[in-house]
């Protein structure tokens, strides 16, 4: 199934170009075929969000866009651009931003250290901890704390601030909300939403669909390597049942 | 919906002007094969150039001393550029695996150590 937003058809006149977009992707892992022919495409300044259950190839799909999988067949655009076969280094470099499941904090580091490893990208540490400390004030308590010892909410909320330090053009994010409190998720969510009121592209990859779906432009519904339905978040909802049931 | 499209621009102009390699190259294996090559080469005519100066004299003798020469000097460069390609990727997954065990091990030691949080970091007593 192909999934483009209204107004994203490719080649259509004085039409907003999407940030993101994947044509036909097929992924593997050997000869174990994951993804089998993934369409859709994220306009710029929206939240997409990518439903499904356990297994479905989501985060699979996220590799592929990332650049750290190499489809097997289909194409990657960023921009309008062919990008297949990129490096995620070098796709990284200009901004293309992932958020692994179980968050990737440096563990014994503290959270000051961590947030001084996204100066890599031309930020000064004082302007990250500027940043971070006034989205996220709970880390302020906890700069000099190793992020190994912080509660699961606190390192998704480093993660994520590590992340935004490095002024991303696009964020792919993939399951912020597994082993958080409901609390938690929805203040990262909150989080989410208002980062991509400031004109970053958000591609989240979720199993459990209740907040997500309260932030996100538009939805998407992926069963066993294929998006089976797209539409807005309201329709998602209305769907889920019926897709991870298989109905 | 997008209240600052400056950054959109800078990433499509960064994008647009990124320089991709064809993915079908391979050029990483390419060079691979190059140093194992090499390394082999340079072995192979160093000993023979280190045999056949035994029957030479003079003049032969010092163009066997310089392609014997030339053959370590082929063996260092393939041997670098063989390790540049496979040990280096190597070491990027032993330190990536280094960084995950660490992170696993630091996940078990809180888990069996640290008290009952309300999921913030605070101790409920």
């Amino acid at each position: 199934m192909s999934f483009a937003p209204d107004g994203l058809a490719a080649g259509a006149d004085g039409v907003q170009e999407p940030l993101l977009e994947l044509r036909g992707v097929r992924a593997a892992y050997e000869r174990i075929e994951v993804l089998h022919g993934v369409d859709f495409a994220i306009p710029a300044g929206t939240v997409f969000a990518m439903l499904g259950p356990n297994g479905a190839g989501k985060t699979t799909m996220l590799r592929v866009a990332a650049g750290l999988h190499r489809p097997t067949r289909g194409d990657v655009y960023m921009a309008g651009r062919q990008v297949t076969g990129a490096k995620a280094d070098e796709l990284a470099r200009r901004g293309v931003c992932t958020i692994p499941e179980g968050r990737g904090v440096f563990p014994n580091l503290t959270v000051r250290e961590n947030l001084r490893m996204a100066t890599f990208a031309g930020v000064t540490l004082p302007e990250v901890e500027e940043a971070t400390f006034a989205r996220f004030p709970r880390l302020k308590e906890r700069r000099h704390q190793q992020a190994g010892t912080l509660s699961g909410g606190e390192q998704q909320m480093l993660s994520m601030a590590r992340a935004l330090a490095t002024r991303p053009a696009l964020l792919l994010l993939d399951e912020l909300s597994m082993g958080l409190a409901p609390l938690i998720v929805e203040q990262i969510y909150e989080v989410v939403a208002q980062v991509a009121k400031e004109g970053v592209s958000i591609l989240v990859v979720e199993q459990f669909a209740a907040t997500v779906l309260g932030v996100a432009d538009y939805a998407a519904i992926m069963v066993q390597g294929r998006v089976v339905k797209a539409g807005s978040p309201a329709e998602m909802e209305s769907e889920l049942s019926a897709a991870y049931l298989g109905g | 919906m997008i209240e600052s499209t400056e950054r959109v621009e800078q990433f499509k102009a960064e994008i647009a002007g990124m320089r991709l390699r064809d993915p079908a190259g391979g050029r990483d294996a390419q060079l691979l094969r190059a140093g194992v090559v090499g390394m082999l080469a340079g072995l192979i005519v160093t000993v023979v150039a280190y045999f056949g100066s035994h029957s030479a004299t003079g003049a032969a003798q010092q163009d066997y001393i310089v392609v014997a020469l030339i053959g370590v000097s082929l063996s260092v460069v393939g041997a670098a550029v063989f390790l540049r390609y496979s040990l280096a990727q190597f070491l990027r997954f032993w330190l990536a695996r280094l960084i995950y065990e660490q992170q696993a091990q630091t996940d078990r030691i809180v888990g069996t150590a640290a008290p009952k949080s309300d999921g913030l970091g605070v101790a409920n007593n």
